[in-house]
């Protein structure tokens, strides 16, 4: 059955209020207040719509800020959990872990290590074909530049096939 | 064999706006960051349940690209026309997702719509590109 836009505007209402106050606790009831609906039919209709619980999708979003403040941020695991919304350290890097795929402070150091080498060695995090067509200007070179369509303007000679190797 | 797509290249008017409009609005996450020393900037970012497809946001009118004026200036043509291309994004609801980036200003191309392959809304990212918004069916 479809959904009326009127209820549509209520879950998106509650849906912008995690993003805004995920930082805060946040229960289902402060949720459907929000919305102005039941909790039952509240919870139906937002993991009708984002597929996820609105606990999974609070969760997320906590996930996400733990993320950037753990490599961005001076401050211990303890406090970003805090300040991300997190009351327990050992849920908080328990559910760290299932979605990242590593704990906290093995994240932080990854992440910091591989922000080290984006400011350092920025050539190396970009494809080459990249750097061909966009820092270079154009085709790589050896390739004829307008093949697709039906020129044979190349800009070498090995254009058809390509440069030797 | 080839496999996968891993980066693909958005071409927009500008960099830094694309940067808010992607991550701001659209929700989408900034993978790499890199600024060369001739000031390119290799900016791309993945879509939130896509986080191994880095999509390049390029801006080919900016410097430290090496076009040649002619290419820009088509560049500026095909951008400005929003004939460059166009891509397709899943959503969970096009009728949420709809009212919700309106809320934020992103420009719609009418309500959204039942299609053959589920509903749809055009959306456009305000930098040259149009984008299909669907929930398949």
């Amino acid at each position: 059955m479809p959904i009326a836009p009127d209820i549509y505007r209520r879950i998106i209402t509650a849906k912008l209020y995690i993003d805004g106050n995920f930082r805060e606790p946040i229960d289902l009831d402060r949720l459907a207040r929000e919305a102005c609906i039941s909790r039952f039919h509240f919870h139906r209709l937002f993991t009708r719509i984002y597929r996820v619980t609105p606990h999974q999708y609070l969760t997320r979003k906590r996930i996400e800020a733990a993320q950037l403040g753990l490599a961005g941020k001076a401050m211990t695991v303890t406090e970003i959990c805090n300040e991300v919304g997190f009351e327990s350290v050992g849920s908080f890097s328990s559910l760290f872990k299932k979605a990242s795929g590593h704990a906290p402070t093995d994240y932080r150091l990854l992440a910091r290590e591989r922000s080290r080498q984006v400011t350092e060695q920025p050539r190396s995090f970009i494809p080459h074909c990249f750097i061909e067509t966009l820092v270079e200007g154009g085709s790589p070179k050896g390739f004829a530049t307008r093949a697709a369509f039906g020129h044979t303007k190349s800009n070498s000679q090995e254009a058809v096939s390509g440069p030797k190797p | 064999m080839i496999t996968r797509v891993s980066h693909v290249t958005y071409f927009v008017t500008d960099q830094e706006k694309a940067h808010q409009f992607y991550v701001g609005k659209l929700g989408f996450k900034v993978n790499t960051d890199a600024t060369m020393d001739n000031g390119f900037r290799w900016l791309t970012v993945s879509p939130p349940d896509q986080p191994d497809l880095e999509i390049a946001l390029i801006s080919p009118l900016k410097g430290g690209m090496g076009y040649d004026e002619e290419t820009v200036q088509a560049f500026r043509v095909l951008l400005g026309k929003g004939a460059l291309g166009a891509g397709v994004m899943d959503t969970t609801d096009c009728r949420a997702t709809y009212e919700e980036l309106r809320s934020k200003g992103v420009e719609f191309k009418g309500e959204p719509k039942d299609q053959f392959y589920g509903t749809e809304a055009i959306l456009y990212d305000g930098l040259g590109n149009w984008f299909s918004m669907n929930q398949r069916k």
